[in-house]
Order: C-alpha cells, then sequence, then structure tokens
C-alpha cells in the first residue's frame, strides 16, 4: 500500500508544484518591455518580423494582431523544437528525439487509463504503438544528449553535476521502465498497475517493477524542483517577455498594472550615491 | 591562460595576469585578408594595470573601477555587490525581475546562442566571449550565496566559483564586452536572454557600486541632466547650433529656412540624438529641409534635454534612464505638444518609445513615434519628389538593433532606400537577423584607455566584413565609385565612422556612411546641386 500512496504523491507533487512555479511566475511584477522581433501575433508583419511602430501615429491605427499566428508558432515551438532546429540542427536531432518520446510516453499514460475504462483492441494497439516509441525515442535521444554533452568539449565545460544527474535520472527510468514492462504480453503489466492503483488497491510487484515505480515516482518529485520544470518557464519567456509587445495607452490593461504596481512602491532601495539625488 | 578554449567560468578568479588574451581574429574578405590592413593590437600600459582591471582580456572599458588599496576596501567592494545582487531579485528591481529569473532558472548550456554573437565571431570563438560564459559565471555567484540548492550542494549544481575582487572586476570588464544586442537571445530554444543578463550585472555596479564608464554616466545622463544635454550643449549653445545650420542649409542649397523652435501648437516635436548637431550637422539640417519642403508643422523644443534624445541610462541604470526620459517628455509638454517623433538615433528610439513606454502613465505620458514611417509617408503619398539617379552609387543599409530587432521596424527604411537608391542592396544578413554595428550598448561613445581598440577591432569587425561583402567585386574594381553605407543611427553612425577609419577605408575604398535623411535631401528634385559632397570624412 505504501507503493500506491507513494506513487500518487508523486503525480500529486508533480502536479502541485508545477502549477505553484507557473504561479510564482504569473504573479511577478509588470516589467519593462523587452520584446524582439520577429513577434509572431503581429498580423501581416510578422513574417519579416515588423511591428505596429511601422505606423504613423500608431497609436491612432487598430491594432492588427494574430493569435491565430502566435499559436501556429506556439505549436511549432512545443511539437518540433523549432527554434533549435532553425539554429542548432545537430543538436535538435537527440533532443527532439527525446522530446517527441516524452510526448509519446504521456500519451501512452493517457492510452493507459483509457484502456481501463474501454479494454478494446483499438486501445492495445495504441498503448503498444505510443509507448514503443515513447520509450525507444526517448532512450536514444537521451543517450544521444548524454554522449553530446560528454564528447563536446564546449557543452562538457558547462555542464555540471547535476545536469548530467537529470539526464541519468531520466535514463534510468527509461531503461528500467523498458525491463520492466518488456513481458511476453507487451504492455500487460502496467495496464494492470493503472488498474489496481485506480482501484486503490496495495501493489503486488516483482523488484524490477519496483525499482522502476520508485524511480518514476523520484523523478516525478524531482522534475518541478529542478530546471527540468522548462514546460513551465518556456511559456512566460516566450509569451510574457519575447513576444509581450503591449502599448500602455491610456486605459489599457499594462496601464491599470501599472497603476497598481505604483500603489506599492518598491521597499528595497539601491545604495549608489546617485540613487538618493534628486 | 594559453588557449581560450581552456577557460572555464570558475577560472574568474584565477590569478592570473590576464584571464584570456585575444590571439586571432577572424579573417577578413579580400583584400583586408592581407597583413598591414589594420592596426596590430596593443597591450594595455602598465600604469592602466596596476590602476584598474586589466585582468580580464587586456581592455578597460570601467575607467571608474579602480583596484583597492587595502584588504577592507577589497572586502567592501565584494560586499557591495553580494547587496547588490540580491536586490537585484527583490522589488527594487520589478522592472526586470520576470525576465531576470527566467533566464537565471533556464539555460540548458546547448551553446545555441554562441554564433549568433559577433563578439564571439570575430575571435574565432574566444571563450570570454561566448554568451553564456559571462551568464555563468553570474549564474554561479548567485546560486553559491542565494539558493538552498547552491548553499547546500555547492558543486554539484555548479555553485563552484571563488569570489574576489578580481573575480567582481572582471564580471564587471565582462558586462562591457556586450552590445546588448539581443541577437543571441532570438536563437535560443528556451527564450533567455544573455543581454538582458549582461545588463543587470551593469545594472548592481552602477546602481549599488556607483561604477559605470564615465563616458555613459558622469559625461552622459548625468551631464545630460545637468545641462541638458550629454554633449554638454546648453540651451545657448543650442540656439547658435541651430543658427549655424540656417546658414549652412542655405550655403548648400541656397535656401532661406527658419527652424522652427519651440513653436506652440506644432503637430509634432522632432527630437534628434545632440551629437548629431556637433558631428554630423547635415543630418538635422536634412530633416529640416525634408519638413519643410513637405510643409508639415514641426518644431525642435529648446527646453532642458528637449533638444537631445539620448538616453544613455538604458544601458546600465534604470534610475537614470526614467529621469532622462520624463524630462523629455516634460519638454513636449511645455509646449502643449502630445507627439514626439526621434530622429536617426537607434537607442533613442529605444528608450523613447519602448523602454519608456512603462515608466509613467497618465498625463505624465507622451506619445512617441519614429521618424521613419512618417519619412516613407512622404515618398510614398509623393508630398516629395524624388529623382533618384542623383543617388545612382552603391547603396547598402545598416539595420540599427534598437529600431529593428528591437522594435520591429524594417520595411520603411528599405522601402525609401528602394525608391531613391537604385543601386540599393542589402547585407547578409539583415533586417531582424542583423549584426550590431558594434557601438551598442554604449561602445561608441566610450574613447577612454584603450577601450577604442576592443571596438574597432572586435565588436564592430562583423559590421565590417558585412560591409566589405555588400559592395563586394566593387570595392576593389572601382575605387572612383562612392560607396554609402546608410545607418539611419547616430550611435551606429559612429560606430561606422571610427571603424572606416580604422580600416582606412574610406581613403583606399571610397566607402562613406551617413544617415537616410541626406540621402532623400540629395535625391530631392527641387534641389539643383548635391546634397552629398563626400569631402569632409
Amino acid at each position: 500500500m505504501l507503493l500506491t500512496i507513494y506513487l500518487f504523491i508523486s503525480v500529486l507533487f508533480f502536479i502541485v508544484f508545477s502549477a505553484y512555479k507557473a504561479w510564482k511566475y504569473a504573479s511577478m511584477p509588470i516589467h519593462s518591455r523587452l520584446e524582439l522581433y520577429p513577434v509572431p501575433k503581429e498580423a501581416g508583419r510578422a513574417s519579416y518580423g515588423g511591428s505596429y511602430y511601422e505606423e504613423v501615429e500608431w497609436w491612432n491605427k487598430p491594432r492588427q494582431v494574430s493569435h491565430g499566428n502566435e499559436i501556429k508558432d506556439m505549436l511549432q515551438e512545443m511539437l518540433f523544437i523549432k527554434k533549435l532546429f532553425e539554429n542548432h540542427q545537430r543538436l535538435w536531432w537527440p533532443s527532439y528525439s527525446f522530446h517527441i518520446g516524452i510526448y509519446f510516453l504521456f500519451l501512452w499514460t493517457i492510452c493507459l487509463l483509457i484502456g481501463t475504462a474501454w479494454p478494446e483492441q483499438a486501445i492495445t494497439y495504441l498503448i503498444n504503438i505510443t509507448g514503443v516509441a515513447g520509450f525507444v525515442l526517448a532512450s536514444i535521444g537521451n543517450i544521444a544528449l548524454l554522449i553530446r554533452r560528454i564528447t563536446d568539449h564546449d557543452m562538457r565545460k558547462y555542464t555540471t553535476p547535476q545536469e548530467y544527474f537529470n539526464l541519468f535520472l531520466i535514463l534510468a527510468v527509461l531503461l528500467s521502465g523498458i525491463y520492466a514492462w518488456s513481458g511476453n504480453v507487451l504492455f500487460f503489466l502496467p495496464r494492470e498497475i493503472i488498474h489496481q492503483l485506480l482501484t486503490f488497491q496495495a501493489l503486488q510487484v516483482d523488484p524490477a517493477v519496483l525499482i522502476h515505480l520508485i524511480l518514476l515516482s523520484f523523478m516525478f518529485i524531482y522534475i518541478p524542483l529542478s530546471k527540468m520544470n522548462h514546460y513551465v518557464g518556456k511559456f512566460f519567456t516566450f509569451h510574457k517577455v519575447l513576444w509581450e509587445n503591449e502599448p500602455n495607452l491610456p486605459g489599457s490593461k499594462v496601464e491599470k498594472e501599472l497603476m497598481e504596481a505604483a500603489a506599492h512602491p518598491p521597499a528595497t532601495k539601491w545604495s549608489a550615491p546617485h540613487m538618493n539625488q534628486d | 591562460m594559453s588557449h581560450s578554449s581552456e577557460i572555464q567560468p570558475k577560472d574568474i578568479a584565477k590569478p592570473v595576469d590576464k584571464l584570456g588574451e585575444v590571439y586571432s581574429l577572424m579573417v577578413l574578405s579580400a583584400p583586408y585578408d592581407k597583413e598591414g590592413m589594420e592596426p596590430d593590437l596593443k597591450e594595455p600600459k602598465d600604469s592602466w594595470k596596476t590602476k584598474f582591471c586589466a585582468s580580464l582580456d587586456g581592455f578597460i572599458a570601467l575607467d571608474t573601477l579602480v583596484r583597492p588599496s587595502t584588504s577592507e576596501e577589497e572586502d567592501e567592494f565584494v560586499q557591495k555587490f553580494i547587496n547588490g545582487l540580491a536586490k537585484l531579485f527583490a522589488d527594487s528591481n520589478n522592472n526586470f525581475l520576470q525576465p531576470l529569473q527566467l533566464t537565471m532558472d533556464y539555460c540548458a548550456k546547448c551553446n545555441t546562442c554562441s554564433e549568433a554573437c559577433h563578439v564571439f565571431e570575430a575571435t574565432n570563438r574566444h571563450e570570454l566571449y561566448r554568451p553564456i560564459f559571462r551568464s555563468e559565471v553570474f549564474r554561479k555567484i548567485y546560486k553559491k550565496y542565494f539558493t538552498p540548492g547552491g548553499k547546500l550542494l555547492g558543486k554539484f549544481v555548479g555553485a563552484d566559483i571563488d569570489i574576489n575582487w578580481e573575480s567582481i572586476a572582471r564580471l564587471g570588464e565582462l558586462a562591457y564586452r556586450c552590445n546588448l544586442c539581443r541577437r543571441c537571445a532570438q536563437t535560443c530554444p528556451l527564450g533567455l536572454d544573455n543581454g538582458t543578463l549582461t545588463h543587470e550585472i551593469r545594472k548592481i555596479f552602477s546602481q549599488e557600486m556607483g561604477i559605470a564608464p564615465t563616458a555613459l554616466h558622469t559625461k552622459g545622463t548625468e551631464l545630460q541632466l545637468k545641462t541638458g544635454s550629454s554633449t554638454g550643449m546648453n540651451k545657448l549653445a543650442f540656439l547658435d547650433t541651430i543658427e549655424f545650420l540656417e546658414e549652412e542649409i542655405e550655403e548648400k542649397t541656397g535656401r532661406k529656412i527658419k527652424i522652427p523652435i519651440d513653436k506652440k501648437g506644432a503637430d509634432f516635436l522632432l527630437t534628434h540624438n545632440a551629437g548629431e548637431y556637433l558631428a554630423w550637422p547635415e543630418n538635422p539640417a536634412a530633416f529640416a529641409i525634408l519638413f519643410e519642403e513637405a510643409g508639415l508643422n514641426w518644431t525642435l523644443s529648446s527646453s532642458m534635454i528637449g533638444y537631445d534624445n539620448v538616453n544613455y541610462g538604458i544601458w546600465y541604470d534604470d534610475t537614470m534612464a526614467r529621469k532622462v526620459a520624463l524630462q523629455q517628455f516634460e519638454a513636449a509638454k511645455e509646449l502643449g505638444i502630445q507627439r514626439i517623433v526621434i530622429g536617426e538615433c537607434g537607442h533613442a528610439h529605444k528608450a523613447g518609445i519602448v523602454s519608456s513606454d512603462r515608466m509613467t502613465y497618465g498625463e505624465d505620458k507622451v506619445r512617441v513615434e519614429s521618424c521613419l514611417p512618417l519619412l516613407w509617408e512622404l515618398v510614398e503619398t509623393k508630398r516629395l519628389t524624388f529623382n533618384p539617379e542623383k543617388n545612382n552609387f552603391p547603396v547598402t543599409l545598416h539595420d540599427p538593433c534598437n529600431i529593428v530587432r528591437h522594435m520591429g521596424i524594417v520595411q520603411p527604411q528599405r522601402n525609401i532606400l528602394k525608391a531613391i537608391c537604385p543601386q540599393f542592396r542589402e547585407m547578409t544578413p539583415h533586417g531582424v537577423d542583423n549584426y550590431c554595428c558594434g557601438g551598442g550598448s554604449g561602445f561608441a561613445v566610450m574613447q577612454s584607455l584603450n577601450f577604442p581598440d576592443f571596438r574597432n577591432k572586435i565588436s564592430t569587425r562583423m559590421k565590417f566584413q558585412q560591409i566589405l561583402n555588400a559592395f563586394d567585386e566593387e570595392l576593389v574594381t572601382n575605387t572612383d565609385i562612392v560607396k554609402y553605407v546608410c545607418a539611419p543611427c547616430s550611435n551606429c553612425k559612429g560606430a561606422i565612422r571610427d571603424m572606416l577609419e580604422y580600416y582606412q577605408a574610406t581613403d583606399r575604398f571610397n566607402i562613406h556612411y551617413g544617415g537616410l535623411v541626406e540621402l532623400m535631401v540629395n535625391a530631392l528634385t527641387t534641389l539643383e546641386q548635391p546634397y552629398l559632397t563626400f569631402t569632409d570624412e
């Protein structure tokens, strides 16, 4: 029963702490503008990096915003890691293999959950496809990233022991998962375990599965505490910094936020002599 | 240390005379690929080494950062930095907190940003100039002092750095080896920004430790707040300058123009970088010729800071930036004008339009825009007519980072050049992917000690290469033909002026530089004499 509770707690921790991290960034005060072009929501101008500042008296012109463009760019980044592909293709291959593998494993988990309520042949196929693709692609990508980090002089120099630990931890989870789940009937065991978990039963597992589940739970707890929670931060770096170009016009949301911020002046003061002169 | 690739961020405290020597540089295109085409780098004087921090790479940007004479002074210096670092993550830095925290938290050290940096590439990938080298030194210090992981686990999380006067001083110098062009941030798969981090390091030095280059602070923002201009030009001198401009215009074009000053009821206030009046008066003069011929209702201001749109504060000190920006808004309000048009100055564009956008609100705020869309409107609507044949020589365009990458003003200046310059050609890359001129973030005005060597030889090198490539074969096959680098930005012009002089490119290959409006006036159908004479550079 302890294992069941541990698994539940780790997943809950993953969700709650990821949400807490997002809340922390979201509740930070309004900042100076630091957008960088191209900003994809600039309708009709994003293709060459233009903005509303290309208009005379821009504040009198209707603002042309394309949320469709923004979503398209966001999806390209999420699904294909577009920036890495465009700027660092050698690293894109292992990184993409790793990330797409994780996406497949996420789908695999959803399929496993669906499979408990809808045990049709179709879902079995989906479980097998997403599971095999997920474990294989994520493992290949992970190993390739590790090799790259170890053999590339420039990357090695900047990699901390913790960053190796992160990659080894995930690799351990993946490899132990492959070993644990590769029975005669593919992915029969995880389906069984998911069923036991959802019905809140004590898990009866062999040592290989036990080791995998302990590692997996530890990973769920560890990820939100480490920089591997970049799935949270990346939303803010793009949407709230690089693509955030809302002007401060009278009556705007930005103006309201600035007024609220002005009502709470900072208590901490800088100390250089000129900072305290009028 | 011998080879730059062996240097690591944790070496920043290493007790060596010079952490990294610049041995080799990117080979320039022909004819600059031959020996003797450019001056060699010089060693810093011994007296500079004992007084300042020349132990990073031999260059000195921070001429106000002097070595301590006692260990107490050294401890105090380090403590001040740590105090400043704490304030960077407190409410005292609310306006940068979110972007700073994100960049501190997530770097994957994938090195995707490295190749985007013109300084790193110009030095054949010198480790000190790798964008994440500086960030990693900073991150390690932050972890060591301020994160639970760093305090508990030390080396395991990368908090493996010693801190002393030398390491902090070197980090301060390192913050002035980056042009803040943020080209690296454009490439980051996680959207992180080493340029902003560099800006924040400069901020600690200025706002907490009182250390900033003299050219930016004492002879920059402080002088501007005292006299009205970072050039030291006061109101009387400004009025004299305008009289001189009117005489120049009459002498050059035969036109008697009364330049409007402090005209109440004008549609807009035009502001220039005051450096233009002194170094390139033909630029503000050209604006006056165009606006008068187009019949615009415009004015200049003679009130405090109203005649100088520079704002060096955006490069190193938020408080100074705010003081200057608010004073500039005030100048417009005094005239009852609610619209400022920024002349050809890149950082003034960003400071006046983007950086100051959230510094105030309501009645304190004035609407600000770029001159470029307005100039294009005058061309597009045929309010002014041009004869492109007058500009029938090779012209290329430099994209100022502040106007293009940081603001998205890309097409108006191109549209104008395409309309009035038959031999216009782009640099590669251009637009939002451009390279910085090498003068960005204050480098163009920092002339003390041996810093100009760093600028001319290293930070402007990629731009010089782009210029050579833009003119390609014409460069050597036809030295009689004028080649024009159009740079609609004062600081970029300053950097390009020094670069062309350093490489003797004007004397050798007839490469000239200037603004956009000069080309426009030169092509005006109503003007009989050429406006551009290419004799005084």
